[in-house]
């Protein structure tokens, strides 16, 4: 059943996705904390990212996925009733993805393109502010304020991902949704965007996709174990890296598959 | 939320937009298809008037047992006349005129190869179908209106008249117009047949492959296997592509000022169409060739030349075989885009009057698109329904050719 | 009897590689000689030495068929002084036996029946030079023939011969197929360079008779206006300076290549976009093959409906709002001719769009933006260097399209831009000059070189615009 309790961000139950005809999804009821940050982990294909997909309606760009079940944002709002927006949902659930897939503009207009869509600001100053902020917020501003008008896709791996995580959050959402966002990036790059998630759960509810045991250690205090589309065990983070319950998610923290 | 709602709304416009776009270009088809098979139609039918035909031997300058070239060289135009004096007894002067145009003026043709088929049957009476001239077969067919004044009709009242007693006597009938499909061009609708320009334009796609296909193959061999990239290939290479967007009527020109001005070719013919055809689809060719060579794997050649092929039993042993669907795929289209290319034959002279049929690659003709363009400039309503049947059968026979690209690379290309 | 020499030539090198074969072998067997090379490759060798200079040969016969004709009726022995006629009179001769030849063939060389009045005024010598030019097609065909019988059966019993265990075949086999190989390639180029040279070896002929200048910039297009006063003034340059304007010619054709981008590039794009980002697979599976139709119908079809139906569609709507519209109004052709492009843009701008990667619309969406709102925004502007490229090649091909432009605009050039008046264009003018009388010493003909150069030019510079901008942007964003 779906709790009430407005603490959490989001509230899911009996979720099932199907591409096509092949089950991804089986059944999964997960809860996410108000500014907390959540990792989703298991081995590859088991579900995770598409669950993530979820929760922001990506899924709705590909034909043949079907997603049923409940997603409650705020306690309140059924993200998947005919009565909502996709684009008012997504402006509420960022998402940074697993490639940094940054605009082929420049800087200003990679950031500036989310308010200027959804009307956030006013004036050409409170957009200029915003970007500012957002770009302050993702620890690149001091990078690229010489170079605002350059086009984005010359900035390196990391700086690109960060840019698109400002991206992300001018737009003021509520959850940020981050599909492997350091897979793409090396070791340095991959610390500055961690350093930033630890930042950014101060203001926002952050579900993070991630390959890396220790990368979810590091960052999230809630972790959720998924196997071939199974929710198998959610938990604390530390719990579930030192006692798990369950003797699936052993075997995979200890590395004995995945 | 306004301002989602007027996004919404710009949204929902915008794939308007885009549908209606889609189904305009769609629109564009049928509406030219439909023009092209409503006008087209009629050409495959012909009215024929129903007579009796006495082979009068006092008409005929020759006899059963005369041999067939004589039969063919005698004119039998009095022999034409005399069958509608019988037709049509009591004609005065003035009306035998009229009588005798509603009859194609290549009656005389007509007899002439029934009696060279049928010797026989001179002093004998027939009953045959003549063909109507072509305004009378307009008229019939509905192509003309008759309810106009007499001034502006092809056919007078007079003619009316004794087309309407011969249609109460059931005289007036429609027959399969084999002689579009067996008859070179002609002055006369009625007797114009498209069988000409197809062998004029199979003659120059002859040509055209011969000089393409392997020309193509074996350049695009080397362009792939046997050259490291370098200046060469780089200037070959924009030399292709150039080649491929350059107008098709300044191919024409090509052949115009290099083949028959500087190398003496003759004009009019086959052979300079196909060639500069040949030249037009060269580039197509290549660029098809290439992509279908770099498609087959490195494994390929690695394996073969471990056992120790040299690069040329490497290429023609296993490369070229393999990527050969993919050549022909290539060719096929390029060769479909030549049959329906027309300024090149314009500007080489293929767009002559031409009664007989081409028996070669140096004999006059037209070719499919060219002579479509030459009906198509001609003032008689009769060759405006030709002009749509040729299309029809250019059509045809790109849709053919274009099927069988399909079904080569369906069928016969190896994936990797 | 050309074509069945070429079957002689085939025939006669494939037989060769049997004998060629069974003389590597019996060295072999019979005198205990090593080979140097497979057996096969002694019969490639052999065939490759007969065939080649065959073919070569038979080309060569078959290209150069009327010059010999020209050469075998009008041989010195006939007329002695006829290295030195002029070019004209040797025309007009010829011209005369060719009639003349008719008349003989017709009589089946009996010379007492024909038009006798024509034969009396012909010479002892134009007669036997009718009579050869009668037969040349006979001797020419059976002088073929066992010129491609005896030649590829001599060249190949010499290459047999010259077979020895010594001699390594593989690799001369080789080196001839990477010279042909090479040659073949070769080829792309010299079709440029023939095409250049033809058209200014031509136009250069033009501009000795009209001033560079006069024909840029004047606005005048009178090609009629130019002709010869008498032989020996020449032409009269005053009507010439007046006679070839090539201004209203560009004007026409781009004011036709206009009407069409119009229709052609709005339609192409939008069907593009919404068969790439809105319609399901099933619509897509079903409009594209429908619409790529019309990229494959021969432009003649266009031509004819647009002068068939469209004009005169065009005409009646235009005098039904009191527009005066012509019948051979520019937009009659520029609409047929925009709808031609349509299928060419939207097949350009779909690959072009296909190409923007999928993490770029995510990206959009996932700040929840509007389809329209990423394609306006995000994938046009990224796809944009690829769609001004295939912009550029629709223009090019707007502005070299004949057929369409020679059945449906109009002959008479006019300087306008009303697209409901009749305007000519480059290709028209070329077709025109060229469709009857060629000359190649009168500039109402040469100035077809002239505008085929100039059309040249502009189509190139198009396309390697097209080319380079596609190219840079790529560079920007990869």
């Amino acid at each position: 059943m779906v709790d009430q309790n407005s603490n959490y961000a989001l509230q899911t139950s009996e979720v099932y996705v199907h591409y096509g005809k092949k089950m991804a999804i089986n059944n999964v009821a997960l809860n996410f904390p108000k500014n907390e940050v959540t990792s989703l982990i298991g081995p590859s294909g088991c579900g995770k990212s598409t669950f993530l997909r979820c929760l922001n309606r990506m899924n709705d760009v590909i034909d043949i996925c079907n997603v049923k079940g409940k997603f409650l944002l705020n306690g309140n709002v059924d993200i998947y009733s005919p009565d909502i927006q996709v684009e008012t949902l997504r402006e509420k659930v960022g998402m940074v993805f697993q490639k940094p897939n940054p605009f082929p503009k420049t800087i200003y207009e990679n950031v500036a393109y989310g308010p200027k869509i959804h009307g956030i600001a006013s004036s050409q100053n409170e957009l200029d502010e915003i970007v500012k902020d957002s770009l302050h917020r993702a620890g690149l501003y001091e990078e690229v304020k010489d170079r605002m008008d350059d086009i984005a896709t010359g900035l390196s791996g990391g700086q690109q991902q960060r840019l698109c995580i400002a991206r992300a959050i001018a737009i003021r959402p509520e959850i940020i949704l981050m599909d492997e966002p350091c897979s793409a990036l090396d070791p340095i790059a991959t610390a500055k965007i961690e350093d930033l998630i630890n930042e950014l759960k101060e203001n926002y509810t952050i579900i993070i996709v991630t390959h890396s045991m220790s990368q979810a250690s590091r960052v999230s205090s809630k972790t959720a174990f998924f196997h071939l589309g199974n929710l198998v065990e959610y938990g604390e983070t530390g719990k579930i890296f030192t006692k798990p319950d369950k003797e699936q998610t052993n075997d995979y923290i200890t590395g004995r598959f995945g | 939320m306004s301002s989602l709602e007027k996004r919404l709304a710009a949204e929902k416009r915008f794939k308007f937009y885009g549908m209606f776009a889609m189904t305009l270009s769609l629109f564009f088809v049928l509406i030219l298809m439909y023009k092209i098979f409503s006008t087209g139609s009629g050409a495959f039918v012909r009215t024929t008037i129903n007579a009796d035909v006495y082979f009068d031997p006092n008409f005929i300058e020759v006899s059963s047992n005369s041999s067939k070239k004589e039969i063919m060289k005698a004119s039998y135009v009095d022999l034409a006349d005399q069958v509608i004096n019988q037709n049509h007894p009591g004609l005065d002067e003035e009306n035998f005129i009229k009588v005798r145009e509603m009859y194609t003026r290549k009656f005389d043709y007509q007899l002439r190869d029934y009696i060279a088929n049928n010797p026989n049957v001179i002093g004998k009476t027939v009953n045959l179908d003549i063909s109507a001239s072509s305004d009378l077969d307009q008229i019939v067919k509905g192509n003309y209106p008759r309810n106009v004044p007499e001034a502006q009709r092809k056919i007078n009242d007079y003619q009316l008249s004794i087309l309407d007693s011969l249609d109460s006597k059931g005289k007036m009938s429609k027959t399969f117009n084999f002689w579009f499909f067996t008859n070179g061009d002609s002055r006369d609708p009625e007797t114009a047949g498209i069988l000409g320009a197809l062998m004029g334009s199979f003659y120059a796609l002859l040509i055209c492959f011969s000089f393409a296909f392997p020309i193509g193959l074996l350049a695009s061999v080397y362009l792939e296997e046997f050259v490291k990239p370098g200046k060469i290939t780089d200037i070959i290479e924009v030399n292709i592509n150039n080649l491929a967007a350059v107008p098709s009527i300044v191919y024409g020109l090509l052949g115009l000022g290099m083949l028959i001005g500087v190398f003496g070719m003759p004009y009019q013919v086959p052979l300079v169409g196909g060639l500069v055809l040949g030249f037009m689809t060269l580039p197509t060719i290549i660029i098809a060739s290439r992509a279908s060579l770099r498609g087959v794997p490195p494994s390929i050649r690695e394996g073969a030349l471990a056992v120790g092929a040299t690069k040329m039993q490497t290429v023609f042993h296993h490369v070229i075989p393999l990527s050969l669907p993919g050549t022909l795929t290539g060719t096929i289209i390029g060769m479909a885009q030549a049959l329906g290319e027309t300024a090149p034959l314009l500007l080489v002279g293929m767009v002559a009057f031409v009664m007989e049929i081409p028996g070669g690659a140096f004999d006059p003709a037209t070719g499919l698109p060219s002579q479509i363009y030459l009906w198509s400039e001609s003032a008689e309503r009769g060759f405006l329904e030709k002009t749509s049947a040729g299309i029809m059968l250019l059509l045809s026979f790109l849709i053919i050719m274009n099927t069988v690209a399909v079904l080569v690379r369906r069928k016969l290309e190896v994936k990797w | 009897m050309l074509y069945l020499s070429l079957v002689f030539v085939f025939i006669l090198s494939y037989s060769f590689y049997f004998y060629g074969k069974k003389r590597a072998l019996s060295l072999k067997f019979k005198k205990n000689e090593n080979l140097s090379s497979l057996p096969d490759y002694y019969g490639y060798y052999v065939v490759l030495l007969v065939f080649f200079p065959a073919i070569i040969i038979w080309f060569f016969l078959l290209i150069f068929k009327s010059n010999f004709q020209e050469m075998f009726v009008m041989s010195p022995v006939l007329f002695p002084d006829v290295a030195t006629w002029s070019s004209g009179k040797f025309g007009l001769i010829m011209n005369k036996i060719s009639n003349l030849s008719i008349i003989v063939n017709l009589s089946e060389i009996d010379l007492t029946v024909g038009d006798k009045s024509i034969l009396k005024m012909a010479s002892e010598s134009e007669i036997i030079a009718a009579k050869n030019l009668a037969n040349f097609d006979k001797i020419y065909g059976w002088s073929n023939l066992t010129l491609f019988i005896i030649l590829p059966v001599l060249l190949g019993f010499l290459a047999t011969k010259s077979i020895s265990g010594k001699l390594n075949a593989q690799p001369i086999v080789e080196k001839i197929i990477s010279y042909v190989i090479k040659g073949s390639s070769y080829i792309a180029i010299f079709i440029t360079f023939g095409i250049f040279f033809s058209l200014v070896f031509e136009a250069i002929n033009f501009f000795r008779y009209v001033n560079f200048m006069d024909f840029f910039f004047n606005t005048a297009w009178n090609p009629n206006r130019a002709f010869v006063i008498n032989a020996s003034e020449g032409f009269d340059q005053e009507a010439l300076k007046e006679a070839f304007g090539f201004v209203p010619l560009l004007t026409g054709t781009l004011l036709i290549a206009s009407v069409a981008m119009l229709v052609a590039v709005p339609l192409g794009l939008l069907t593009a976009i919404y068969l790439a980002e809105y319609a399901s697979s099933k619509v897509r599976d079903i409009a594209k093959p429908i619409i790529e139709i019309l990229a494959g119908i021969p432009t003649v079809v266009y031509g004819f409906f647009a002068a068939l139906s469209l004009a005169p569609f065009i005409k009646d709507v235009g005098e039904g709002v009191g527009l005066p519209v012509s019948a051979e109004s520019a937009l009659a052709a520029g609409l047929a001719m925009g709808v031609m492009i349509i299928p060419f843009v939207s097949s350009l701008s779909d690959d072009v769009i296909k190409a923007v990667p999928q993490s770029l619309r995510e990206g959009s969406y996932a700040i929840g933006a509007t389809k329209s709102e990423t394609i306006k925004k995000v994938i046009l502007p990224a796809a944009l260097a690829g769609i001004m490229g295939s912009f550029l090649l629709a223009i090019s091909r707007a502005i070299g399209e004949t057929m369409i432009v020679v059945m449906a605009a109009s002959l008479r050039a006019n300087l306008t831009f009303n697209p409901l008046e009749p305007a000519t264009t480059i290709t028209t003018q070329i077709v025109t000059s060229l469709i009857g009388d060629v000359e190649f010493d009168n500039p109402k003909t040469l100035v077809a070189f002239a505008l085929g150069l100039t059309l040249f030019v502009m189509t190139l510079i198009l396309n390697i615009a097209a080319i380079t901008i596609v190219k840079k942007y790529r560079e920007k964003y990869e």
